[in-house]
């Protein structure tokens, strides 16, 4: 297995500047994934890595092997597509053994890469099926086992799962997650869904417009989110964001919105900045719901009942504030809500110029 | 709703509702009746020019007079079929119209897919358009004119085939009053005319390939070529076997006015078709029921083979008109 390098990327179509200098780096083994909304460039820039796409600047390195003007096949890379990219007229097996075939393997080494395959992803039974007449579950492990069987350096997933139901991607995401401890490759994985991205990387790569917002482990980017696009973006729901100033009450940083305060952390990076705005982001799995004597007050508009917790649905300062509350069996009593109480540390604080956060809160505040 | 009323066949409940099947058709005519009148001047064009005129076919076993009428004729049963089969020259044009169809089979049906794919291979997007234009255009020139064409290229004085010959020192050829070159020359005018206009059809199913496929078999090491042959031709095949049993449907059918334009008393031996024979017999001659029968051999012919060819097609590789 290897790592992939990319520096200074680049990827323009005519005077269109789609990915604007992007510098990443994978180990080996490593399970990255690019995460952000659509048209961000995350595709794309998974396709350069594939060699699907030119790179119109930069350096991409496989295996400390430069490999821009590198065709795909040799490349070494198998990519998995997300409408799963199997040959209709082909079996199963067939499919399977597509790249071993083109590449004049033996016909032992293929059948048994076949059965190998066929194992691993419980295919077995369905090697003699077309991909027509399989689900579409059975057709994303046949697309993997296409990449499997190639035994490539790197994996590329281009948005595997988004074909697929709700409780089958559940399903099918545990599975990848497996497959890749079982396998230990370099892995990178395109997806729009935070879920996803949260649940499968070693490393969450942020990407929006064209740029890399942060990188870093899923908890390191869910609870100190370097920006504001990052803490709406990862979290369901995501981070409340209110806007703020800032204001010091018995020397601790406060901040003050539509005529109500809550306390802040102690940081260097505050002191001294009385009266600028901020926004302050707040995760609604961290508050605790009040009915009586709460430190900041909400106004309750329709309580969500999802089982063992509940979303409450509120607005502050007039803006859309979501609280999520454990319901012990009943969510009735959170209909009486009327605030909520949260531990200083647990707030992030934006500047609300730039949408950056402010320096100091680096530490995972679990 | 409680689950015991959940589980009670409507047909036993008086209370609800009761939709009858002509309200049905009611409710769905005055729903789609857009679609209805759409349709309508098909169903009469059909009726008209297909149907109504299968009452005739009848004459092909009466000893029709035209003075008698259809229906005023005397039943003949297969007597005009046992002239067909004993008369040589319905025969040899049974024996044309196969090899003829034979060799269009062979070279015309795979031209326009040799060209589709082929034009799918152009990157230059004026070059292959320019290319498109001009193969396709022949198509829109009116046989006469293409048969004009044809003569003048073979003409033994001022042909360009024959000039070219010339060139190398050999003698003229009389291609168009030689039986061995008619067929040869016809199906190559039909592939001339027609390859390039009927690629549309196989390009519009390599339009519907999906792009992944390819980009996938990149990824897998593929070349253009193998692409090719392992996905382009394995995904248009649905089309390639529907187009094929349609041109078996017509097999039959050896274009009439390309035959009477290019061919002569000279070349009949290989050029008289079973089309060319009934247009003598039946028009020039006055025998309708022997050209309806012939007709209707045709037509019997053409049926059994595209009722076969579609049930093959539908055993081995799931594809049909039906």
């Amino acid at each position: 297995m290897a790592g992939v390098k990319l520096e200074s990327i680049f990827k323009r179509y005519g005077a269109v500047e789609v990915v604007h200098g992007i510098d990443l780096n994978v180990d080996e083994k490593e399970f990255v994934v690019l995460v952000g909304p659509s048209g961000c460039g995350k595709s794309t820039t998974l396709r350069m890595i594939a060699g699907l796409e030119e790179i119109s600047d930069g350096q991409v390195t496989i295996d400390n092997r430069v490999v821009n003007r590198v065709a795909p096949k040799d490349r070494d890379v198998a990519m998995v597509f997300q409408n799963y990219a199997l040959y209709p007229h082909l079996n199963v097996a067939d499919n399977i053994a597509f790249g071993l075939r083109i590449r004049k393997e033996s016909k032992e080494k293929i059948q048994k890469s076949i059965d190998e395959v066929g194992a691993i992803l419980g295919l077995t039974e369905y090697l003699e099926r077309r991909p027509a007449d399989l689900s579409g579950g059975q057709r994303q492990r046949v697309a993997m086992g296409r990449a499997i069987v190639r035994d490539p350096k790197v994996f590329l997933f281009d948005e595997p799962l988004s074909n697929l139901d709700a409780k089958l991607r559940t399903q099918m995401r545990a599975e990848i997650k497996r497959l890749h401890k079982r396998l230990g490759a370099t892995s990178i994985y395109v997806t729009h869904d935070q879920v996803e991205a949260m649940t499968l990387a070693d490393r969450i790569v942020v990407m929006n417009d064209g740029n890399i917002e942060q990188v870093g482990t899923p908890m390191e980017l869910f609870l100190n989110p370097a920006n504001t696009f990052v803490a709406s973006f990862l979290g369901a729901p995501p981070m409340n964001m209110v806007k703020a100033v800032l204001a010091a009450s018995d020397n601790a940083p406060v901040a003050e919105f539509a005529g109500q305060r809550i306390p802040l952390p102690s940081l260097d990076a505050l002191s001294g900045k009385a009266g600028k705005e901020v926004i302050v982001g707040i995760r609604p799995e961290y508050m605790r719901p009040e009915v009586e004597n709460p430190t900041v007050n909400i106004e309750l508009e329709l309580v969500e009942t999802l089982g063992s917790e509940a979303l409450l649905h509120a607005t502050l300062a007039g803006e859309p504030f979501v609280i999520k509350a454990e319901t012990q069996g009943n969510a009735a009593h959170l209909n009486a809500v009327k605030g909520f109480n949260i531990a200083p540390e647990k707030i992030r604080i934006f500047d609300a110029a730039t949408g950056r956060a402010f320096a100091g809160q680096d530490k995972p505040a679990a | 709703m409680s689950d015991e009323s959940a589980h009670t066949p409507a047909s036993t409940r008086p209370d609800l509702v009761k939709v009858t099947r002509g309200q049905r058709i009611v409710d769905h005519l005055k729903r789609e009746w857009q679609i209805y009148v759409m349709l309508l001047p098909t169903i009469v064009w059909f009726l008209v020019f297909l149907y109504k005129p299968m009452y005739g076919l009848q004459i092909a076993f009466k000893d029709y007079s035209i003075f008698r009428g259809v229906a005023g004729s005397p039943w003949v049963g297969w007597e005009h079929f046992q002239t067909l089969f004993t008369n040589d020259q319905f025969v040899r044009a049974v024996w044309n119209t196969i090899k003829i169809s034979a060799l269009n089979l062979l070279f015309g049906f795979p031209a326009p897919i040799i060209l589709a794919l082929m034009f799918n291979e152009i990157l230059h997007a004026s070059f292959k358009k320019t290319a498109q234009t001009i193969v396709y255009l022949p198509h829109f020139i009116s046989s006469v004119i293409i048969a004009g064409i044809v003569i003048t290229a073979f003409s033994p004085t001022a042909g360009i085939v024959n000039t070219i010959i010339g060139w190398f020192g050999l003698d003229p050829i009389y291609f168009l009053t030689k039986p061995e070159w008619f067929r040869p020359i016809f199906v190559g005018t039909g592939i001339w005319q027609e390859a390039g206009f009927g690629s549309i059809v196989f390009l519009a199913a390599i339009a519907g390939v999906s792009p992944t496929l390819y980009e996938s078999a990149v990824v897998d090491g593929a070349n253009r070529w193998q692409m090719m042959w392992k996905i382009t031709i394995p995904s248009i095949m649905p089309t390639i076997l529907i187009m094929l049993i349609i041109r078996i449907g017509n097999i039959m059918e050896v274009s009439f006015e390309l035959v009477i334009l290019l061919y002569q008393p000279a070349t009949y031996s290989t050029a008289d078709v079973v089309n060319t024979w009934v247009y003598r017999q039946g028009l020039q001659s006055g025998q309708y029921d022997l050209a309806a029968a012939a007709g209707l051999f045709n037509a019997v012919v053409a049926f059994v083979l595209v009722m076969t060819a579609n049930t093959l097609s539908r055993r081995y590789s799931r594809t049909s008109l039906w």
